[in-house]
């Protein structure tokens, strides 16, 4: 008989420190994860009806993904673009290759009406037919080896393939009505989409398999008839890499619910696991031999960010810990993922306590993957303030998120050193030193914090029972910190519990929280600012892709 | 060319921060002016106007006094954001004067009416019943989602009542997936939408967003 052992969930406060979301990993509810789960499950086919694309690597491509009820098409322009304007900025004007995923299939006329918009990007417009609209550049390093090798009838270097991992990299997948594009309402209830990103993660998954193709193609241009065909066993180790900006880091501040709804999903997920008595033999052997390929995973990835590097180094020791704790305690005593939770709070560095925390998650689909379909944001209805809410209630609510910021000085320069704003160069998101740049007076509402103090200190005269309305009407600049309290009922984790305008805040940090749900690996910074990851190494091409084989993919094979 | 409801609403938000409102009531402004869309109204059209004919006010002096069953603004003219947020903030409070259950409150003077609508409707949501809005001329039904609607209300009307009540009727309108403001009234939105953005310069440039040096390995 097993003593009952309540497992809740971790607490906000610990769980929404930048630094542990700058150290997630992917797990089973990452949206690439449970895109290839669906497909594999539903019996999605696939097919590539065009391919015209030229010697010099100019054309066009269509991919289509038939699903049970619908079919979903990939069209692809590849350019010829000279090296010199090859950006992974948003202010950039060209890319070697530029997407859109279609609803259903083209015919020759959409075609045509997309090839005069979709290679200009930002500057084109799309229709509600289209559901993504994105871009990818060459690594021009590995692009060029990889051709040359095929061309003279040879493979490329596996170690030059690890060290780049992809072929290409996107620098922006565009989708929710985007230049055009059609809005999420428009196809959030169909099933295939009920999870977020789902037609993001699908015009990725996409994208791989033509960038396989038109690099064989390209080789086959090249060596005519003595040339190679890409190894199937090193084209799955090549994933799509991507180029992030900051952009994506005011995104998960405005949007609180919906990164509420991913936090919690995956709190949830480890709670469950935590609460397992008794772990089978089967599932132990599972998370042993998962654990083992992450050591590989972790071995393949590279950052010459000083940063990433001290954490992967930390990441490294975890790793070796964390096997040498499995040595001695084998998992036997009950509710052994809790113990080794646990254990990790005070034996492992923060990266390792997460890919821990990610990783019991794998033997237990039947806890682990409904939770997949809570993690959109259909509460439309908490946007509205309620205006009769006693002034008591929300003090309490500020109290309850940012009661961590305390006495926190924000007139102090270091506590308010950033200002977020948006350039008008392509509208591109920025941030800049508030102190030293023309930039304050178009500061972007992105410090909950500083925002939630300076309502406090308004509020303090206000009597407990007077109603937030009254207050709304004297105080209309508070009102988007209100509605965020007030947001908070439905999101605990909707807000950080940290100052995103300090001066030390590392941005990368939240590119990495939202980048892990995707389930993106190898996050490589290149600044406090900018990351490079990478998407769908070692998953299965179409041609491939079972039920078998479309779940662990993310772990490479040892020795593979 | 038309527009998704994401492009207006995120279009509508940044013009309406441009023209000097606060953050939050941007974000209002932006779900109205989508909401108005959604149902074939060209709301990028009444913000537009509403904003042009704003730029520059002390909100106090736009904003309603809600203390009793007819509100007015001090400067004359009543926003119909500063308005609209009001009626759906105060909703909730049912013993509210001009907001219990069959009375009327009347507003007078307010600009661009049909701005008013989405917040009506959110009133309707709050107290799960119809509110109607009657002007000189004509009126609008509202249960929170659909609305009913036989002719535009003008721009300029001396007032408008809203009081709980009324029936949705043969006139409810068609749900809309996509936009097609006035060209000229989506210029006006962008034009104060541009306010938003921090001119380039060449330090921005280079270090605001943080890139690589090189995008070429």
């Amino acid at each position: 008989m097993i003593a009952h052992r309540e497992v809740t969930r971790r607490p906000p406060e610990t769980v929404m420190r930048l630094k542990r979301l700058g150290s997630l990993h992917q797990s089973r509810l990452s949206f690439m994860r449970v895109l290839t789960r669906r497909m594999a499950g539903d019996a999605w086919r696939f097919s590539r009806p065009v391919f015209e694309v030229d010697a010099q690597g100019v054309g066009h491509a269509v991919y289509t993904a038939q699903g049970p009820e619908r079919a979903y098409s990939l069209i692809a322009f590849a350019h010829d673009l000279p090296d010199d304007q090859r950006s992974d900025r948003v202010i950039a004007e060209a890319w070697d290759a530029t997407f859109t995923l279609f609803d259903g299939v083209p015919t020759a006329a959409d075609i045509a009406r997309l090839e005069a918009e979709v290679p200009r990007q930002e500057a084109g417009r799309i229709a509600e037919s289209e559901l993504s609209l994105s871009r990818a550049n060459r690594s021009v390093r590995l692009w060029a080896h990889v051709v040359e090798a095929l061309a003279a009838g040879q493979q490329p270097d596996p170690a030059q393939i690890d060290a780049v991992g992809y072929l290409m990299r996107t620098t922006a997948v565009y989708g929710s009505g985007k230049f055009g594009a059609a809005d999420r309402d428009t196809i959030a209830e169909r099933e295939e989409f009920t999870v977020p990103f789902q037609t993001e993660m699908l015009s990725v998954y996409l994208i791989r398999t033509f960038v396989r193709d038109l690099v064989e193609h390209m080789a086959r241009a090249k060596g005519g008839a003595g040339a190679a065909s890409l190894d199937p066993a090193l084209a799955r180790r090549l994933g799509i890499g991507n180029s992030t900006g900051l952009g994506m880091a005011p995104f998960l501040i405005n949007h609180p619910i919906l990164f509420n709804n991913w936090i919690i999903a995956r709190e949830e997920a480890i709670a469950r696991v935590r609460g397992v008595p008794v772990a089978k033999a089967a599932e132990i052997a599972l998370f042993r031999d998962l654990l083992e390929r992450s050591v590989q995973s972790a071995n393949r990835w590279t950052s010459q960010h000083p940063e990433q590097m001290r954490k992967l180094d930390a990441l490294h020791r975890d790793l070796k810990t964390l096997s040498a704790r499995l040595a001695k305690a084998p998992l036997a005593a009950p509710y052994p993922w809790d113990r080794l939770c646990l254990w990790a709070e005070t034996a492992l560095s923060e990266e390792g306590q997460e890919l821990l925390a990610s990783l019991i998650l794998e033997p237990y689909p039947d806890l682990v993957d409904g939770l997949a379909h809570c993690m959109a944001d259909s509460n439309d209805a908490a946007f509205r303030i309620d205006g009769a809410m006693p002034i008591a209630g929300v003090r309490t609510l500020l109290e309850r998120s940012f009661g961590w910021a305390g006495d926190l000085d924000w007139d102090a320069p270091e506590n308010c050193a950033r200002a977020w704003y948006v350039s008008e160069e392509k509208l591109e998101p920025r941030m800049g030193e508030r102190f030293e740049e023309p930039i304050a007076a178009y500061e972007q509402p992105l410090a909950p914090a500083r925002d939630a103090a300076l309502a406090a200190r308004d509020l303090a005269g206000w009597a407990a029972d007077s109603p937030v309305a009254a207050f709304l009407l004297q105080h209309p600049e508070h009102r988007h910190t209100i509605r965020r309290a007030q947001m908070s009922r439905v999101a605990p984790y909707g807000e950080f519990r940290d100052n995103t305008i300090s001066d030390r805040l590392l941005p990368i940090d939240m590119l990495r929280a939202k980048l892990s749900f995707f389930g993106a690996t190898h996050f490589d910074p290149r600044s406090d600012r900018w990351v490079r990851i990478c998407m769908y190494a070692g998953a299965p091409y179409p041609e491939d892709l079972t039920p078998e084989t479309a779940d662990h993919w993310v772990y490479p094979q040892v020795g593979g | 060319m038309t527009l998704s409801l994401n492009e207006v609403e995120a279009a509508a938000r940044k013009a309406t921060r441009g023209a000097g409102y606060p953050w939050g009531i941007a974000e209002d402004a932006g779900k109205a002016t989508r909401w108005l869309c959604a149902r074939g109204l060209d709301g990028c059209a009444a913000l537009a106007e509403a904003l042009s004919r704003f730029d520059g006010a002390s909100l106090a002096e736009i904003a309603p006094n809600p203390a009793g069953a007819v509100w007015t603004a001090p400067a004359g003219e009543l926003c119909p954001l500063m308005t609209g947020t009001t009626l759906s903030d105060h909703a909730g409070l049912s013993d509210h004067v001009g907001l219990v259950d069959a009375a009327e409150l009347r507003l007078v003077e307010v600009a661009v009416p049909l701005l008013l609508l989405p917040f009506v409707a959110s009133m309707a949501a709050q107290r799960d019943r119809c509110v109607t809005l009657t002007w000189t001329e004509g009126s609008a039904v509202t249960d929170g989602s659909d609305l009913s609607l036989a002719t535009l209300p003008p721009p300029n009307t001396p007032w408008v009542t809203v009081a709980p009540g009324g029936a949705l009727g043969a006139a409810r309108l068609p749900r809309s997936s996509r936009a097609t403001p006035a060209p000229e009234a989506w210029d006006t939105l962008n034009r104060f939408a541009h306010r938003t953005y921090a001119p380039a310069t060449e330090e921005s440039r280079r270090k605001g967003a943080g890139a690589d040096t090189s995008n070429s390995d």
